[in-house]
């Protein structure tokens, strides 16, 4: 038989374990953050991220010269010039240009460190626009449903008919050349796919108990789509919009190598490498260092996705 | 018995004399008919295009078949030039009947009477030729020859250096080293007049100032963009003609930079802080312009540093900015460049500052009234002062700033024999031996259509050229020489040229080349209210420029 005092201790345990438990609940997004580092791949998507949104804010601290300054008389170098690093043997009389320069003279570091920027930022701005407009549709064609719900998802597939590239072709040879009209011709080839992703959920959430009971309270519609629904449909669309910056990078270095995107001076990595293309033999480090930058910021992006994706999905956490 | 026989044989043999003889006197008909019934020769009809006077504007009065292989042509005016002109290779002939048959547009079945005819075009991919065994100049030493393109010189370069291809049109700049290195290659100089310039349409705003023109024809460091962007062999533009050109270079040299100047005459204009302008440029590279996107840049890099002015840089699809920067509708600074048609100094001059052209808006009096009497006279000796007169008003009143005369090249394998460049007119691939029957050539784009009367760019004109001829040529070094006629004529004053034509020679088809074939092929062109002027577009755009207008254009 316990003592009293045996009973207390026990009963005080039992109170003290309850009330950490009271006190550090375990969210589900720090049992993601949680997850997430637990996955390699996903941290080195996280790390490049990182690196690459600290080079694009601290760019004209990091790059040893303007973008689109031309070095004609004022450094001793010519067009092309192969890329010279003190450090690794290039002869000292010469003028440093870690990446070399391109066919205007101008310092292939520094433009693709500034190129980081635009990159970043047409990628982010983008799936934005996308984001808020195609979750929108979707939540609101979802939860209507009806004859709203056909008219929107059906100019959805009309616009999915298009493979994505060609589209956004279309759109800006329509509204011209330029960063701009790129921006929102690749955010309006990306919003099929948040609105279809949004709906789908919102059609699974709005039979689930937690929605009926709040229309058994009197809740109004929109009150339930704001609160209940959308919340708990946002994790498929987060790790959609983070993939989604990287394919919006890639589709913006298209256009800007197909001259629908960034225009000269800007320095966005799909123009310098189209500018470059045609020296591909005699100057192939002018095309090979704005590739690899596109391809380390979309694997970047992508390896931070699947991360993303694999914390959050909830059967591949069992 | 005996008799009779040896007189029936000698009748019979006296009737076969009779007979041969006869054929040879009787032209046409059947040698084997008695001459009292032998069909009489059918008598040529020649035709004629007749423009009913001058009062349209045009250079041509009449064109008329004399007989079968004479053709006169009656010109508004003395025309020095007309040789050089009729050698383009927009002029080629082609026969009556095909043209008829096609309804005026052989877009992609030409008949000529070329080294070469057209076994097929594989769109996309290559034009394909076959040897013209009948051919009555030199026979091309292979069975076959093919034309392909690639865009990017890169491109056409590894077809060379692969041994796709035996030849290749104007390598980058920064291949020239690469080929010139290369044992199994050479490269071909290309002495092509050309000029680089960029230009302003005086109806838009500021260019209506001519100070404003003048300053950045001031600030543009023309030697950087030559010594940047230029291969070896060019040059800064001195005047707009190059040099080369007879007269081209008479009157005063181009300003030399000069950034304060620029700065003053801006400020003087109300202009100090600069101001927001566009420069356009399509991204084609041609012979005058390699690098088309790094000159822009550099113009606007320059222009943003000299004299504060913000530039935009516009790419335009290369149609669009042809048709408007020589329409006159473009409204900042444009990149264009010209490359000589035929070696005259009407082809620059005469063509680009024409009151007819509405390329840099208001026409100025002052460059094109001496243009229009030096166009007109016989001696390019007694024509200098007004070209002195036309050049130096170009540099007063500055309607664009030639940037550069570009040095331009072929690419060659060094085991193809009779490789070269022409400086005029297209290369042609009979003179080219590989030592097989089949030659590759590479260039930069596909052609348009192969009717080249109706087109206007290179690649277009050198896949023709191979297949249909013009009255006169151009020969390896750039002269004139009789094509499809043995001499053209003139009268005393240059208006009148009677052209004798080549006799026997055939077209692809099988068809007899005669006058006709010439009549029908320049009422294509010129006569806009023939049946056969359909073409490709319709604008039969060198026809309309170089004999100063259509016959019968509405309008």
């Amino acid at each position: 038989m316990l003592s009293r005092r045996k009973i207390a201790e026990q009963l005080e345990t039992a109170a003290a374990d309850s009330s950490m438990l009271l006190e550090r609940p375990i969210s589900q997004w720090r049992l993601t953050i949680r997850r997430f580092r637990g996955r390699k791949s996903g941290m080195i998507g996280l790390t490049i991220v990182s690196l690459l949104i600290l080079m694009a804010v601290f760019a004209p601290l990091l790059a040893p010269f303007p973008p689109n300054e031309v070095l004609i008389g004022k450094v001793d170098v010519g067009p092309r010039e192969k890329p010279c690093v003190h450090l690794l043997g290039c002869d000292k009389s010469q003028p440093q240009h870690i990446l070399g320069t391109d066919g205007n003279v101008r310092d292939e570091f520094s433009r693709i460190i500034f190129g980081a920027r635009v990159s970043l930022t047409l990628g982010l701005f983008t799936v934005t626009i996308a984001l808020l407009v195609g979750s929108t549709l979707g939540a609101v064609a979802g939860y209507a449903g009806g004859w709203f719900d056909n008219i929107i998802m059906r100019i959805m597939d009309v616009v999915l008919g298009f493979p994505s590239l060609l589209l956004a072709i279309a759109i800006v040879a329509v509204l011209g050349p330029g960063l701009q009209n790129a921006l929102i011709a690749i955010a309006i080839v990306s919003i099929p796919a948040y609105a279809r992703v949004m709906r789908a959920q919102v059609l699974a959430i709005k039979e689930t108990d937690f929605v009926a009971a709040s229309i058994a309270l009197g809740s109004s519609a929109r009150q339930i789509l704001i609160r209940r629904v959308v919340p708990n449909a946002l994790t498929p669309l987060v790790v959609l919009a983070t993939l989604g910056v990287a394919t919006a990078i890639l589709e913006a270095a298209g256009l800007s190598f197909l001259g629908l995107g960034a225009q000269p001076p800007t320095a966005e990595w799909g123009s310098m490498l189209a500018s470059e293309r045609n020296n591909v033999f005699t100057s192939p480090h002018l095309v090979f260092f704005p590739g690899i930058a596109i391809m380390i910021t979309v694997l970047g992006f992508n390896l931070m996705g699947d991360g993303l994706r694999d914390a959050l999905d909830p059967a591949l956490n069992k | 018995m005996r008799r009779k026989t040896t007189l029936l044989i000698l009748v019979f043999v006296f009737a076969l004399v009779a007979a041969a003889c006869g054929g040879g006197t009787t032209e046409g008909t059947d040698a084997t008919e008695p001459l009292t019934t032998a069909a009489p020769s059918p008598v040529f009809e020649g035709d004629i295009l007749d423009a009913g006077g001058c009062d349209y504007g045009g250079r041509i009065d009449t064109i008329k078949a004399l007989d079968e292989f004479t053709i006169e042509f009656t010109l508004c005016g003395p025309h020095p030039a007309f040789l050089a002109q009729i050698a383009f290779g927009v002029f080629g002939i082609q026969p009556k009947e095909h043209l008829e048959a096609t309804s005026g547009a052989p877009l992609d079945n030409p008949v000529g009477t070329g080294p070469y005819s057209l076994k097929e075009w594989v769109r996309g991919d290559s034009v394909v030729y076959t040897r013209n065994d009948d051919y009555y100049g030199k026979i091309a030493p292979h069975t076959t020859a093919v034309l392909k393109w690639s865009t990017e010189s890169a491109g056409r370069l590894l077809e060379l250096q692969s041994g796709n291809a035996d030849g290749m049109t104007f390598p980058g700049p920064e291949d020239y080293s690469t080929i010139e290195n290369d044992a199994t290659l050479v490269l071909l100089d290309k002495p092509e007049p050309n000029v680089f310039y960029l230009a302003f349409t005086n109806t838009f705003s500021p260019w209506d100032n001519v100070d404003v023109r003048k300053a950045v024809a001031l600030a543009i460091d023309r030697q950087r963009i030559v010594d940047t962007f230029y291969p070896p062999g060019s040059e800064i533009a001195s005047h707009f003609t190059p040099c080369s050109v007879e007269n081209g270079c008479e009157g005063e040299s181009w300003y030399d930079f000069d950034i304060p100047a620029a700065k003053a005459l801006l400020a003087g204009a109300g202009l100090a802080d600069g101001f927001e302008t566009t420069i356009y440029y399509r991204d084609v590279t041609r012979g005058y312009l390699p690098t088309p996107g790094n000159v822009a840049a550099d113009i606007q890099a320059q222009l943003k540093a000299n004299l504060n002015i913000d530039a935009e840089v516009v790419v335009m699809e290369s149609g669009e900015f042809i048709q408007a920067s020589t329409g006159g509708d473009l409204d900042g600074i444009y990149l264009l460049g010209w490359t000589g048609d035929y070696p005259h100094i009407t082809n620059f001059l005469d063509f680009h500052f024409a009151v007819t052209n509405p390329q840099y808006g208001d026409p100025y009096p002052a460059i094109y009234e001496p243009l229009k009497t030096a166009s007109e006279m016989i001696s390019a000796a007694e024509a200098a002062p007004l070209y002195e007169q036309a050049n130096n008003a170009i540099k007063d009143l500055i309607p664009m700033v030639p940037i550069a005369h570009a040095g331009s090249a072929f690419g060659a394998t060094t085991h193809t024999e009779g490789a070269y460049a022409p400086p005029w007119g297209q290369v042609m691939f009979n003179f080219w031996d590989n030592g097989t029957d089949t030659m590759v050539f590479v260039q930069g784009n596909e052609p348009i259509s192969l009717y080249c009367a109706d087109e206007s760019d290179g690649e277009s004109l050198r896949a023709c050229a191979q297949v249909v001829e013009a009255l006169y040529s151009y020969n390896q070094i750039g002269d004139v020489q009789p094509q499809l006629a043995t001499s053209c004529v003139p009268n005393d004053n240059l208006s009148v040229w009677t052209c004798s034509l080549r006799q026997g020679v055939l077209f692809h088809d099988g068809s007899k080349f005669d006058a006709n074939d010439v009549i029908a092929s320049y009422s294509a062109g010129l006569d806009a209210s023939s049946p056969l002027h359909t073409g490709n577009s319709g604008v039969f755009s060198y026809y309309d420029y170089l004999w100063n207008g259509l016959i019968n254009a509405e309008g």
